[in-house]
């Protein structure tokens, strides 16, 4: 057979034991569908205990300026969709938040935030409002900006269709004119003349909003519209390096938790398939084919592979789509479940030459399997076990896959502390597929 | 010993074993040189532990022959197969198919079919799907493949459900897929162990005719069955083997004559029955009828009488004994 045909042949082996899968309603259930109830549902039981609201965006405000604009403004900015608000005092603790994930962003009213605001028609400058991101949620930074001004002008409406308010604005701007030495007296007796006559608008105004039915009185009425495309407040967003160290919302630890179970049921089921191929005759006749065991291996460690991989994936993008975890470091996740199939890949191989008939291995299998699962983090999360059952964890494969996932979505690892669990299952797997295949070999030909 | 066979300009070019609906079989000319053996087993040998599983094997069976092996529970057939087809390395001894080598290289086991005893396909899949499945695996793809599928399930019956799911068939349609999954890459040799067991009549009856067409076309086939008539009829040469040794070759008629004993002639007096073991059983019923006729002998009218000729069955059980093989 050529290398082009061996290959097809591996691919073949494959793709019938990863329709043997699917078929296989249970097995089907229990590697694909199980483990996304089970880490929704723990993800649910769970839900705030890594703080935050789920399903919104984490929101911080600080307002540094106690006057009525700025409160009204921290209030809308509160009441916003979408977003959870929890107000700070200090500045820096709320940074510190973002910092360690525990917000998205956060706003900062600064204490002249009024005092800008009002001399905004003399000065032509409005205040600016500062904020902070994490940098791994740019979307919802872009969708902030676009809500603060938003909030932005409609405070300025607020300001500027109160007729008292505007009076302010152009007293201060006569004054500010008044007092210019660098203004000659005709250009002042123009810019007088101006703002009398806006004055007289504003009266107008007033009188016929006092006139119509439903007003608040002669406060209302204003400069009204025209206003829709000036900007009154200057928005300075400024990402904040992350310093992680939990899970900001509880579907981030159920998550590496439903990867447990992803994985037990693929393990458990290709354990069976090979075991259901030894007892049936099926893996006589492949062997029996012309081609050589590595072949036969490679085919049944490519399903099993494949599987892991699409259950882990699948996992991941329900979660990140429906229950926004993050995935700062896309490239750093292939990575951890790459080795994670790959690890689970040997201990598929391991096992199921560890029995000789169907029952044997897979039952074998399956209770060896559940004890590691639960150990490594299947049913509760490693890092809420007591010490000594961490340590205990540490035989267990499923654990180092839940330490590879979590280093690359929740715990922020650089690619340094990632190599380290990624290392244990790329050695896990090659031991236990080294035991497997020569196993495998020694019993295929002596069945 | 007459070994049936394709002639030898057929052989000659193309591997022309690769045409499944060729008919080929036909008496070899007398002039001519038997055809090479398609499998040639030489002082096979194979112990598990102290037992000696087979001992000392040789074999030869032809292209184009149908060979019954036969043989109790734990005689030694499996053994043999197994080594035939690559599974198994003998500790001695060697195995040869088609003039290309052991079977335990990759290469020459691409020229053995093999239908195991035990049902060798994938349940969940479709009949269709288990085909594809199988040929890939013999390096067979596109149109190519498409056509060996197509064909194998037409040979065997299953054409018209070959869309359904495996699990659906009945059991002697999944033999019949068992069968098929083992001629889709059109081996020259086949192995086939007890390819009708525990099947219903007409499925065994649509196997043993398969059977006789892939000899009819040239092929080579090691037939294992425990149902003695069937080996009578299908096999053109049997060999019975027991603790690991093969106990004799032949074709049944030789076999017959050399181990199955003397023949029982039956006659009937009315309520009293006279068994006479003979190798004559014509001139024994001749005597018989004569000293019926003797007045001198006042002995009751004739009223029947039975011929049991041995058979393969005799030919077994004589050479294997009654004792039971659990």
């Amino acid at each position: 057979m050529t290398i082009h045909q061996s290959i097809s042949a591996a691919v073949a082996i494959a793709a019938t034991d990863l329709k043997l899968l699917l078929r296989d309603k249970l097995d089907a259930f229990f590697t694909f569908v199980f483990p996304l109830i089970f880490a929704i549902f723990f993800g649910w039981v769970f839900g705030g205990a890594g703080g935050g609201e789920t399903g919104k965006i984490e929101l911080g405000i600080v307002q540094l300026d106690k006057s009525a604009s700025a409160t009204a403004f921290a209030d809308d900015l509160a009441k916003l969709d979408g977003f959870a608000a929890t107000r700070f005092d200090d500045e820096a603790a709320a940074k510190d938040k973002i910092r360690k994930g525990e917000l998205v962003a956060c706003v900062v009213i600064p204490e002249d935030f009024n005092a800008k605001f009002e001399g905004l028609f003399a000065t032509g400058t409005g205040p600016t409002v500062r904020g902070y991101v994490d940098p791994s949620r740019r979307g919802e930074a872009g969708l902030l900006e676009g809500r603060l001004t938003e909030l932005a002008f409609k405070g300025m409406t607020r300001t500027f269709t109160n007729t008292e308010s505007m009076k302010k604005q152009l007293a201060k701007a006569r004054e500010s004119i008044e007092k210019s030495p660098e203004t000659d007296p005709s250009r002042k007796f123009v810019f007088n003349t101006f703002l009398t006559g806006i004055e007289g608008l504003l009266a107008d105004n007033a009188r016929r909003a006092a006139q119509a039915p439903g007003s608040e009185g002669a406060t209302t009425g204003g400069l009204g519209a025209g206003m829709e495309n000036f900007r009154p407040v200057r928005i300075e967003l400024e990402q904040l390096q992350q310093q992680r160290t939990g899970p900001t919302n509880s579907y981030e630890v159920s998550l590496p938790q439903g990867i447990v179970w992803g994985l037990m049921g693929c393990v458990t089921a290709f354990v069976g398939t090979l075991a259901v191929d030894r007892q049936r005759g099926t893996l006589v006749r492949l062997m029996c084919s012309p081609l050589s065991t590595s072949t036969i291996i490679a085919g049944k460690s490519l399903a099993g592979f494949v599987s892991c991989m699409a259950v882990q994936w699948l996992l991941i993008g329900v979660f990140a789509v429906a229950f926004k975890v993050r995935v700062p470091e896309p490239l750093m996740l292939l990575l951890a479940t790459t080795c994670a199939s790959l690890g689970f890949v040997g201990l598929m191989m391991f096992l199921a030459v560890m029995g000789r008939a169907s029952d044997g291995s897979g039952g074998m299998g399956r209770a060896v399997v559940l004890v590691l699962a639960m150990i490594g983090g299947g049913t509760i999360p490693v890092f809420i076990m007591p010490k000594i059952m961490q340590t205990i964890s540490g035989i267990s494969p499923f654990s180092w896959a839940v330490r590879a996932v979590e280093g690359a979505t929740w715990r922020s690892m650089s690619l340094t502390e990632l190599l380290w669990p990624c290392g244990v299952l790329l050695a896990i797997g090659a031991v236990g597929f080294t035991l497997g295949a020569m196993m495998f070999r020694t019993h295929a030909r002596t069945h | 010993m007459h070994v049936p066979g394709c002639n030898d300009s057929e052989r000659a070019g193309s591997p022309d074993y690769l045409i499944l609906n060729k008919p080929r079989r036909s008496h070899p000319s007398p002039h001519r040189p038997l055809p090479s053996p398609v499998l040639r087993l030489t002082d096979l040998r194979k112990s598990f532990g102290p037992i000696a599983a087979v001992d000392g094997v040789s074999l030869e069976v032809r292209r184009g022959e149908v060979f019954g092996l036969l043989g109790p529970n734990g005689a030694g057939k499996s053994t043999t197969i197994s080594m035939a087809v690559g599974l198994l390395a003998p500790d001695s001894g060697s195995v040869d198919v088609n003039a290309q080598g052991s079977p335990t290289s990759h290469r020459v086991r691409a020229h053995i079919g093999v239908a195991t005893q035990a049902l060798a396909i994938y349940d969940q899949l479709t009949g269709f799907e288990n085909l594809r499945m199988f040929g890939r695996l013999y390096g067979l793809s596109g149109s190519e493949l498409a056509r060996r599928v197509e064909h194998a399930l037409e040979l065997v019956g299953l054409l018209p459900r070959a869309k359904d799911i495996a699990s659906t068939y009945s059991g002697g349609m999944k033999r019949r897929l068992n069968l098929a999954a083992a001629l889709i890459h059109d081996p020259p040799l086949l192995l086939l162990d007890e390819p009708t067991a525990g099947v219903d009549p007409q499925s065994r009856n649509n196997i043993l005719d398969t059977v006789r067409e892939l000899a009819r076309q040239g092929r080579t086939i090691i037939y294992t069955t425990h149902y003695m008539e069937e080996a009578q009829r299908l096999c053109d040469r049997v060999g019975i083997i027991d603790k690991g040794r093969l106990l004799c070759v032949g074709t049944v008629d030789e076999l017959v004559r050399t181990h199955g004993g003397k023949s029982l002639v039956r006659v009937s007096r009315g309520e009293q029955e006279d068994a006479i073991e003979t190798d004559d059983p014509l001139h024994t019923i001749e005597s018989a009828i004569a000293k019926g006729r003797d007045t001198s002998q006042a002995s009751l009218p004739i009223t029947g009488i039975r011929i049991d000729r041995p058979d393969l069955e005799s030919v077994f059980l004589s050479l294997t004994g009654r004792r039971l093989r659990d």
